[in-house]
């Protein structure tokens, strides 16, 4: 089956927990194991959480959650209009955090990259941060 | 909320629900206030009803194993579902926090 749906929501703490709620009852209507759903929140929170502490930092702003089922795989793409990553390579590396004192690890993108099959990051400063998810469902 | 035990110089914490950004800044402030006494020497965090953990647990991990550290104490964890058991491998987690089967009541 096809499938896509949107989300936008503010950039709260609060939204978090919102938007892996979301993520799992997305996915559930094509019976994912219990470990694709477990990855896939993981992921989505650390993209989440990125666009709410880095991309807008504390101020307001509006998060995108995206997600679309084609055949065999789920494409998921977390988007903010922040203050977008100057190096994403730098900030890509793991164990890179611009915020230690906030006991920030800088795994986010690890993590991102260990559980899904495919992570990509498009950014511009000033304007905002795009990362793009695939991840195989099997059957 | 957090449940906490004190047994001579170990203090138990049970953790409970999910651990991200929102809820590990609070988890953090109350943890770190039950470690103002400092006879506290050995930190038990209990997992054993954490339904989903990212890298901002990992974070407040390693905040609250650096003020064990400074003192001279350790940090222990157990209850470890497999989610949470992968990231803290993948986080290397394990390497600096000694891990046990179980929960606290059965240590």
């Amino acid at each position: 089956m096809n499938n896509r749906m949107e989300l936008r929501f503010d950039a709260l703490a609060e939204n978090e927990a919102f938007s892996r709620m979301v993520i799992s009852a997305f996915l559930v209507q094509v019976n994912p194991t219990m470990s694709v759903v477990s990855e896939v929140r993981t992921a989505v929170s650390e993209a989440v959480t990125n666009a709410i502490v880095h991309g807008y930092a504390g101020t307001t702003g509006t998060v995108v959650l995206r997600a679309q089922i084609e055949s065999d795989q789920a494409v998921i793409e977390v988007e903010d209009y922040g203050c977008g990553i100057a190096d994403v390579q730098k900030a890509m590396q793991p164990f890179y955090t611009s915020h230690p004192e906030q006991e920030r690890t800088g795994i986010g993108f690890s993590l991102m990259q260990s559980f899904m099959d495919g992570v990509s990051v498009t950014s511009s400063p000033g304007s905002g941060t795009l990362v793009r998810m695939t991840k195989r469902l099997e059957a | 909320m957090l449940e906490s035990r004190r047994t001579g110089d170990r203090l138990c914490v049970h953790l409970s629900g999910e651990i991200d950004h929102c809820v590990a800044a609070s988890l953090r402030g109350e943890i770190e206030s039950l470690l103002r006494d400092p006879t506290v020497k050995s930190l038990w965090l209990d997992f054993s009803d954490v339904t989903f953990m990212d890298s901002s647990g990992v974070g407040m991990i390693i905040g609250r194993y650096k003020t064990m550290k400074a003192r001279g104490g350790s940090v222990h964890a157990c209850g470890l579902h497999p989610p949470v058991d992968r990231l803290f491998h993948l986080a290397g987690l394990h390497r600096i926090i000694a891990i046990a089967g179980g929960d606290t009541e059965h240590e």
